[in-house]
């Protein structure tokens, strides 16, 4: 089995794998033994009347046989016949009969992760403490899926989504701290850091192969040796930098931070804090709409004069409100929150473009060295590129900024989280 | 859609024989094909083991192209339907001389078949009439099975002189030969005089072949039981010609 989409022959399998699994690798997750056969009935004249297919699936204990009539134009009468002769035999009829409907069959973990989040059933009277902690260790069995995929090194998505997902408990845990037992905080806090840290470096350097591409096409041609230099140098960090995460993630070390924070999610709640018994739908609507007016006043200070930290730290705290509404998606109005989320993704995209180009300038920056002029030169060539491109995207940081804190977004946000005194809550 | 009809005027030259064989490799190679048996002896249905309905209902054949699709018959081919002959056909002249318009019917009901079939071959009766001209204006390509033979030679001129006489378009004929016996001189040298008179035959022939009789046994296209006879390889060449036309 081939492991990119890229690797396949065929152009439009290629085309269209790419599109579908982007960074993705294809990995085997199930393997099936079939056995089929075409079969047909004649009628009296030897003529084929009624076509069918038997597929016999040899996965599990015992095999299953899947019978398929196909009636033939004309012949109708005959496939009715023929189906009522087969009714005592059959256990089920299925409808769409495919390689899906034998994959379901096999019960494998593939589908049932799907469901992932769904699993964890949140309702609007749930009390604060319990729902972060189930919440928390769903998020940590998220991240943790994606821990083979890392060591395998199988593609760059593994880190990347094992990351979003601890920085996702990370926020959750900071912005419902007052729902949980302050020493939970004290211990997992320091715990769930370290484990972000450790992948930091080879993140950034995924995010520079990624970019190697785009950056050939910024420079011109004779830049280009300099170019293959800088990344001959990438190429070794990362692989140096991927054995070192690998190691970390099959340590014992991480095996047991690991499994202590999902200990500590796993307790019982002990209602240590006002809020822990609260409702859940209660608090995290106070805290949405208490972030968006923070936010709101941030922005107020936000000019074109303004230094990128301030940029940041909005940006950060956008990446927080859509954390806490995604967590909390069940308990809120789907309409409304569709549109809302939307909107911050949209504003997300603008202030991330900026604040990546920034991130790119200081890590190209790390490698600018006297030593190695061809190389520096390429580096040079794109910091300046990219420093434009920056300037460029500035306005449009204003601009976003502008459309999304209107009075109209104030108004929606105070309605959708604005807490009505209702029976019920509290 | 392009309309295919096998025709002579002349019986027992292997139209039936071309049309099973060429409908067999169209589908095979992926062109949705139906196959009208016309001929009331039913002889293209036979070899599809397709028998037609027990109601006459030749009457109803030029009405509208619905009445036809209800007697389409699924062959054991994947591709590949057929509306069997009926015996009722034997009447589609005097049919066909009751209508107005006569002349454009079959080509009008078979405008039908447009979206679902890429592909229409028809198996025509031995005979120059009404049929025979609604099928001469109904296609595309009008393949005409020759024997280099004599009598087959003046047949042939006669349709080729019908065709100019009544201003149907000539371009439409296809001939090749058929149920040729390179070691008769008759033969050789007739086809060396007809291709040189007509610049129109298929570079294809079709031999004399007992592999091409066993049809009537086999009740099957020669690819289904004599694979690699030479039989076979003439007609999936016939096909592989007849495709390229434009």
């Amino acid at each position: 089995m081939p492991d990119f989409g890229g690797s396949f022959g065929k152009v439009i399998v290629k085309a269209k794998l790419q599109k579908l699994i982007g960074l993705r690798a294809i990995l085997p997750v199930a393997t099936l033994r079939l056995l089929e056969t075409d079969f047909s009935l004649r009628d009296s004249d030897q003529k084929i009347v009624v076509k069918g297919h038997l597929t016999q699936s040899m996965g599990g204990d015992q095999p299953t046989c899947y019978c398929t009539l196909r009636a033939l134009r004309g012949y109708s009468k005959f496939h009715t016949r023929a189906a009522q002769i087969l009714e005592p035999l059959i256990k089920a009829k299925i409808k769409d009969f495919g390689l899906k409907c034998l994959l379901e069959a096999q019960d494998l973990e593939v589908f049932k992760s799907k469901q992932g989040n769904s699993v964890l059933l949140l309702t609007v009277a749930m009390q604060a403490e319990p729902a972060v902690r189930s919440i928390a260790l769903a998020m940590l069995d998220q991240a943790e899926r994606h821990v083979r995929g890392v060591i395998a090194d199988t593609d760059t998505e593994f880190l990347h989504q094992f990351r979003v997902n601890v920085r996702k408990l990370r926020s959750l845990i900071s912005l419902l701290k007052k729902a949980l037992p302050t020493t939970l905080i004290d211990t997992l806090k320091p715990k769930l850091s370290l484990i972000a840290g450790k992948t930091n470096k080879l993140r950034d350097l995924d995010v520079l192969i990624l970019a190697h591409e785009s950056y050939r096409t910024m420079l011109p041609a004779n830049f280009e040796s300099g170019l293959n230099k800088l990344y001959g140098l990438i190429e070794k960090q990362r692989k140096q930098e991927k054995n070192k995460v690998a190691r970390y993630l099959s340590s014992k070390d991480y095996k047991a931070t690991i499994a202590s924070c999902a200990a500590e999610f796993s307790l019982n709640s002990v209602f240590e804090t006002a809020m822990a018994s609260k409702s859940i739908a209660r608090v995290v609507k106070k805290l949405i709409l208490k972030r968006y007016h923070k936010m709101l006043a941030m922005c107020q200070g936000i000019s074109c004069q303004s230094p990128d930290q301030n940029i940041h730290a909005l940006r950060i705290e956008f990446k927080k409100l859509r954390y806490l509404i995604e967590f909390f998606v069940d308990l809120l109005p789907k309409k409304r929150i569709v549109k809302i989320v939307g909107e911050i993704k949209k504003i997300q995209t603008i202030l991330g473009d900026y604040n990546d180009y920034g991130v790119q300038i200081g890590i190209l920056n790390g490698y600018v060295d006297d030593a190695l002029v061809d190389m520096s030169n390429s580096l040079s060539g794109l910091i300046a590129i990219l420093h434009q491109k920056k300037i460029e995207k500035r306005s449009k940081v204003e601009s976003a900024i502008a459309d999304f804190f209107t009075e109209n977004m104030t108004n929606e946000f105070n309605l959708v989280f604005g807490i009505r005194k209702t029976k019920g809550l509290g | 859609m392009r309309v295919i009809a096998s025709y002579s005027m002349k019986g027992g030259v292997g139209k039936t024989a071309t049309s099973v064989n060429l409908a067999y490799w169209a589908a095979k190679s992926g062109s949705k094909t139906l196959l009208i048996d016309l001929d009331p002896q039913g002889a293209s249905s036979y070899y599809f083991r397709v028998r037609p309905s027990t109601k006459k209902w030749a009457k109803r054949f030029f009405k509208a192209y619905e009445n036809l699709v209800t007697h389409i018959k699924a062959s054991d081919f994947e591709n590949l339907d057929v509306i069997p002959a009926h015996l009722s056909f034997r009447n589609f002249d005097s049919l066909l001389a009751g209508f107005k318009k006569r002349k454009n019917r079959l080509r009008r009901v078979l405008k039908g078949f447009d979206k679902e079939y890429d592909l229409v071959i028809l198996d025509c009766p031995p005979s120059i009439s009404h049929l025979s001209e609604s099928i001469f204006i109904a296609s595309d390509v009008l393949l005409v099975p020759v024997i280099p033979t004599t009598l087959s030679e003046r047949t042939f001129e006669q349709l080729m002189i019908f065709f100019k006489e009544n201003d149907y378009p000539q371009n439409k004929i296809v001939p090749f030969f058929s149920m040729v016996q390179n070691q008769k001189s008759l033969h050789k040298e007739t086809m060396r005089a007809m291709s040189a008179r007509y610049k129109i035959f298929l570079k294809t022939t079709i031999p004399y072949s007992s592999d091409i009789e066993k049809m009537g046994i086999h009740k099957a296209p020669v690819d289904v039981f004599a694979k690699s006879k030479q039989a076979n390889h003439a007609y999936r060449q016939l096909w592989e010609e007849v495709s390229k036309i434009e």
